[in-house]
């Protein structure tokens, strides 16, 4: 997959979030009120916290989408 | 046209995976509806199908095995697994809306069963929205879904005894645990844990995570908590503290402790925004601050027809989780007119249930640590509100949870207050001088998580007379205000 243009290897079936992390990104988004850093944190779809733009589509939660081949992921640091 | 269905399961976690495998063993058929795209739950994650499990290590293999014996269950031509998919809405004759990999569906259940789990609570710390700051499950999840530390060097921090054992299996993992800070003193801690008595695997396993935490010689911080997470674009450590006798840190006693990730954990929240918004009865538990879910002994809830279990219904682990589900599954199949099998679990239940008690007294948050919340930290994570707006809100009115959202937006970004709800309770109620449960919780609104507007408008268009948008207020008996 891609992140931020950079081809970055993940495993079939992981989370987004841990592509993400395994390949050293640690801030996936800044906040809207503040620009504050934000990341992974609940690792279960509740806090909204880790979104990152993938495939085009914006404000997916990482943690809950699945890495595919050839998928297009953005972040929003 | 609705889809329909006998039963509707909400959550393939433990509850709702013995729930299904119960109803279908009976003859009914089921619709087991998960919003990961791969049953299992947070419990029984299962490893990322690419992920060698014999990377991961050895004091996960059981908890991995366990759910791969679990989940085999599903294979089941009664039941109708639909992954990726988040049930949005419920209506007390239960009608779900569902949003998942075919979009907008809308669901007609006979009857549902409420198995949604429970997530995690965090008490905030100045620093606490850094990245690298987590929660312990999410560090567990990751371990187990990916084989990924989520550092090399992690403080664990919070209170109960999942610390420990989330600490060990970290370490056997390969990492450092700089330390557990644990919010009980030390004779707390043992004195709840020696309400255990009976409870013989439990004490096993606790002593057996402490011999090798000793071994491994990490530090374990009775009577502390973080105070701050320090770094810039990630954590580089905590700031912890003493805390005295009523939770509150105690000025001087501060420690630096360098870290590359600090994982927080204070008991779990059970998820309730279903129940809640189909109006289903419910109690409060002052352990865990939060709402649980009423149910009579076949855990069906005040709206008949819909059932809750797990931690829905107050937190209580996998083994009451999953004894609940088998016995609702069979409870709700024998209301459709069908013959469930299987011998009757109910004594094992009673067992398990009472373990639960004075388990739960182990994750109770000291009052002194809410009121120790400086007025500059955020509680608030999604609209970024801070305790002295919280303060300063119940000042000039505000009387709880609901009436706090026109003053400021806590509790109305993404996350739909279930970080902060508890947190902002606890402050509301310091600040009024009342208990916590009279601060109330938030209204469970839809979508209960955020969906696309084209969802809702794809309900709205095939389903024009009870629409989704329909306000749920005045459905059933609010016992939470």
């Amino acid at each position: 997959m891609t992140v931020n243009g950079r081809p970055v290897q993940a495993y079939a079936g992981e989370s987004i979030a841990a592509a993400l992390m395994a390949a050293g990104v640690r801030v996936f988004r800044c906040s809207e009120a503040s620009g504050s850093p934000r990341s992974f944190f609940c690792g279960m779809g509740i806090c909204f916290d880790c979104l990152v733009t993938i495939d085009g589509i914006p404000n997916q939660r990482s943690c809950m989408a699945e890495a595919r081949d050839g998928c297009v992921v953005e972040t929003n640091g | 046209m609705s889809q329909t269905t006998e039963i509707a399961i909400i959550g393939a976690g433990p509850a709702g995976v013995s729930a299904a495998v119960a109803a279908a063993g009976a003859g009914a058929k089921v619709t087991l509806i998960e919003e990961y795209a791969r049953p299992g739950g947070q419990y029984y994650k299962q490893p990322a199908a690419s992920l060698n499990p014999a990377r991961l290590p050895h004091s996960l293999a059981d908890n991995i095995q366990r759910g791969r014996e679990l989940l085999a269950g599903l294979n089941h031509p009664n039941i109708d697994l639909r992954c990726g998919t988040l049930v949005w809405n419920i209506s007390p004759d239960r009608v779900l809306d569902l949003y998942g990999p075919n979009s907008a569906e809308r669901l007609q259940a006979k009857k549902v069963i409420v198995a949604a789990g429970a997530y995690e609570r965090v008490v905030p710390f100045p620093g606490w929205t850094l990245p690298g700051v987590t929660t312990v499950g999410a560090a567990q999840l990751l371990l187990k879904g990916q084989g990924l530390l989520v550092g090399q060097k992690i403080v664990i921090a919070g209170t109960g005894p999942l610390l420990q054992l989330a600490a060990v299996q970290l370490l056997d993992a390969g990492a450092e645990i700089a330390a557990i800070v644990e919010l009980k003193s030390r004779a707390e801690f043992f004195a709840h844990a020696s309400k255990l008595f009976g409870q013989w695997s439990k004490i096993g396993q606790g002593m057996a995570n402490q011999k090798r935490l000793m071994e491994a010689g990490v530090p374990i911080k009775y009577g502390y908590a973080v105070v701050r997470g320090l770094g810039e674009t990630w954590v580089t450590g905590a700031v912890i503290a003493k805390v005295d006798s009523a939770g509150k840190p105690v000025p001087r006693s501060e420690e630096t402790i360098a870290a590359d990730a600090v994982c927080i954990n204070f008991g779990f929240v059970p998820s309730t925004e279903l129940t809640r918004l189909a109006g289903c009865d419910q109690k409060f538990d002052p352990n865990f601050g939060s709402p649980a879910t009423v149910t009579n002994p076949d855990f069906e809830t005040s709206v008949r027809g819909i059932f809750a279990v797990g931690e829905v219904r107050g937190i209580g682990g996998v083994e009451v989780a999953l004894l609940e589900g088998r016995m609702a599954g069979a409870a709700a199949a024998r209301q459709l007119g069908h013959q469930p099998n299987g011998h009757d679990v109910r004594k094992e239940w009673e067992r398990a249930r009472a373990g639960v008690e004075s388990l739960s007294a182990m994750f109770a948050v000291k009052p002194g640590l809410y009121e120790a919340i400086a007025d500059d930290v955020l509680v608030c994570r999604c609209e970024e509100v801070t305790a002295g707006a919280i303060r300063s809100a119940v000042r000039s009115g505000a009387m709880n949870l609901n009436s706090l959202k026109a003053w400021n937006r806590c509790g109305m970004g993404r996350c739909q207050g279930r970080n902060c709800g508890p947190v902002a309770a606890q402050i509301i109620a310091a600040e009024l001088g009342v208990s916590p449960e009279l601060a109330g919780v938030f209204k469970a609104r839809i979508p209960i998580k955020p969906v696309p507007l084209s969802v809702v408008g794809a309900v709205e268009e095939a389903h024009p007379t009870g629409t989704a948008m329909e306000d749920h207020v005045g459905y059933g008996r609010a016992v939470v205000r």
